[in-house]
């Protein structure tokens, strides 16, 4: 049964948000900073995660998962971001660019084997797509795949790859013959090696290094479908990628509006609260209103988004608005709060940080302003 | 053994209780949780089933459209089996006794042997109804529990009493449990149980379902008036150099806050 609720469409959909919302409070928020400041994921709380069985949201429950829609999977990133970004990265990771991608694409073998460890947390995942080489360029590739008797002999290197620390296998995109392919790679295959942890301004929560491959052999069944079809897998999981950073953004700027309007009434200056004053209205009501704003667009493409449901224009158009707001609405905070907003022992510096990475991971402001340009044209062409 | 759980949604922790502008009764903003105290109840609960086997059955008072949704994601969720909620017009105003005689002849049909209780809701602080429902339903009753343990048809409670001081009682079933902070650690309700909540049966039964009329709960003690505690005076800023401020706050405080 529907509520007609943009946001909580169904009861479990409410039931979800109240799970995450007090998971998050009693045991994300506490463990966000020390995170943040040593650069590390937090693997038990991951596998905590995986004790709720959110590891495996948007997979049918035949397979072990929780069977949840879009909406679900924004929930999820929109609660978890309002404490810790960072460790939603390593969520999204695991979660979306792995076990979600994988199951769509993985036969029963490799489910078999796959998914009881990595719906558990037993086992960290993660997903290799960019290069040195090749960002938003990804078809630019050169990590090639060379079939050689009963395994694939993999050359290339990966870079910024969320959970390269800590992951036991990846999915990782190849070109056979010229062709982009999809792989698992466990951490024992021979000639697999990540590099050192890349440092990074924010989303600290997670971890990011390369993945290297060395004349890397990997079963042949480790072949997720056909040699090929990589392209049609990665576009399809780009959408939900998409879609649930866009959530993350909607998490940060809205526990920033939440701080910045208790912050305007605590604080007092010139014998008056902050929040008597016109410029910090602004900052107030505009910080509110496109957070607001980015909620409404992100939940409503979610509601248009699935496996059957595909939506490259609205997942491009949620993370291009979304991402700014949350950058913007972090700033907004940071300048309202003055002083104690740019210090450490405040979460909004931390919050402000994270929000950047999020206009660039999972497609630039300016790959989606590209493909957004080219499917309007191409959905209305001149006649 | 079938196990009881008396729950009540009631206003989030950090939601504001405020009376309503004519004072005749008390409103909340936020959102509605099962109560604090009744989680430690249902955690028991459910403990206890996973030990000894048996069926577990939460009882509430209130309008299924307001508390149905809470009993799912909370209780049912967590493991309970089912609910039974009690819905009558005649119960909108009931006090303590109201309540407890409609919960005791809940309990009583659907043939309970052990019940657990908050030690009390976190809205109204009445901290009656449980002893009322053991009282009408002539069970003992151990309050502010912190550890229990079923063998056959004896239990054991450890209660917390003032000081720090803990006391240990045993008896026989059927007993009224009233649970108290560090009973238990609720646990988080998992995501396939919460799919699956929506298939637990509930029954809704209304006061003549349960043979009782609407005089039996009519309130014996009515609210005149809800109001609001006086706002605190605002502090003074004593200015001037050091001598002059502390010989000031010592006279304040020994004459006007008499607290030297």
């Amino acid at each position: 049964m529907t509520t007609g609720d943009l946001f909580n469409p169904t009861e479990e959909h409410r039931m979800l948000r109240d799970l995450i919302t007090e998971f998050t409070q009693q045991e994300v928020e506490p463990q966000a900073s020390t995170h943040d400041a040593s650069g590390t994921m937090n693997v038990e709380l991951m596998r905590k995660v995986g004790e709720l069985g959110l590891l495996g949201i948007t997979i049918p429950t035949e397979a072990g998962g929780a069977g949840m829609d879009s909406v679900g999977a924004v929930i999820v990133h929109h609660e978890l971001s309002k404490s810790d970004p960072g460790f939603c990265l390593a969520y999204l990771a695991h979660s979306m660019l792995f076990v979600n991608n994988f199951y769509h694409c993985s036969s029963e073998q490799q489910r078999a084997r796959y998914l009881p460890r990595v719906l558990s947390g037993e086992w960290i995942a993660g997903m290799g797509m960019t290069e040195p080489g090749a960002g938003t360029d990804v078809l630019g590739m050169s990590t090639t795949a060379v079939r050689s008797g009963d395994h694939y002999v993999l050359n290339g290197t990966k870079t910024y790859i969320t959970n390269a620390c800590e992951g036991h296998c990846f999915l990782v995109y190849a070109k056979v013959e010229g062709r982009v392919s999809a792989f698992i790679v466990d951490r024992d295959c021979p000639g697999f090696t990540t590099s050192q942890h890349i440092e990074k301004l924010g989303m600290r929560g997670s971890t990011m290094a390369e993945l290297i491959f060395d004349d890397c052999r990997v079963p042949v069944a480790n072949l997720l479908g056909e040699e090929g079809q990589g392209i049609t897998h990665m576009m399809r999981n780009l959408e939900l990628e998409r879609l649930t950073l866009a959530a993350m953004s909607v998490g940060i700027a809205d526990r920033c509006v939440d701080i910045m309007i208790r912050h305007a009434q605590e604080r007092r200056a010139f014998g008056e609260p902050l929040v008597n004053f016109g410029q910090i209205q602004r900052y107030l009501a505009d910080g509110y209103a496109m957070t607001e704003a980015a909620k409404s667009l992100v939940y409503h493409v979610a509601h248009h988004c699935g496996p059957d449901a595909r939506n490259r224009i609205g997942t491009d158009a949620a993370k291009l608005f979304a991402a700014p707001v949350g950058k913007t609405v972090a700033d907004y905070a940071m300048q309202v709060m003055g002083g104690s907003g740019y210090c450490r022992e405040y979460p909004v510096e931390r919050l402000w940080r994270d929000a950047k990475l999020l206009e660039i991971g999972g497609g630039t402001i300016e790959a989606h302003q590209k493909n957004l340009s080219k499917d309007l044209t191409r959905s209305r062409p001149l006649a | 053994m079938k196990i009881g759980i008396c729950a009540k949604v009631t206003a989030d922790t950090d939601a504001r209780l405020s009376p309503s502008a004519d004072g005749g009764s008390f409103e909340f903003s936020g959102k509605s949780v099962v109560g604090p105290y009744d989680m430690f109840a249902v955690e028991e609960a459910v403990q206890t089933k996973e030990k000894h086997g048996g069926d577990t059955v939460v009882f509430t008072v209130g309008a299924e459209s307001d508390v149905l949704s809470q009993l799912r994601g909370s209780v049912l969720a967590l493991g309970v089996d089912k609910a039974v909620i009690v819905e009558d017009p005649a119960l909108a105003n009931a006090d303590a006794l109201g309540v407890a005689r409609a919960l005791a002849k809940a309990i009583e049909a659907e043939g309970v042997d052990l019940v657990f209780c908050g030690k009390q809701a976190i809205d109204d602080d009445n901290v009656q109804v449980p002893a009322m429902i053991a009282g009408l339903l002539g069970w003992a009753q151990v309050s502010r529990v912190t550890a229990f343990a079923v063998d056959g048809t004896s239990f054991t409670a450890t209660r917390a009493m003032d000081g720090g001081i803990k006391q240990v009682v045993s008896g026989n079933l059927p007993v009224l449990i009233t649970a108290e902070r560090g009973l238990n650690t609720p646990r988080y309700a998992k995501l396939p149980a919460i799919m699956k909540a929506k298939k637990k049966p509930t029954e809704r039964r209304d006061l003549a379902a349960l043979g009782l009329s609407a005089e039996a709960v009519a309130p014996k003690v009515s609210t005149s008036a809800y109001g609001s505690p006086p706002e605190r005076p605002s502090g003074k800023i004593i200015e001037g150099d050091t001598d002059t401020v502390v010989a000031e706050l010592v006279r304040l405080l020994r004459e006007e806050a008499k607290v030297l």
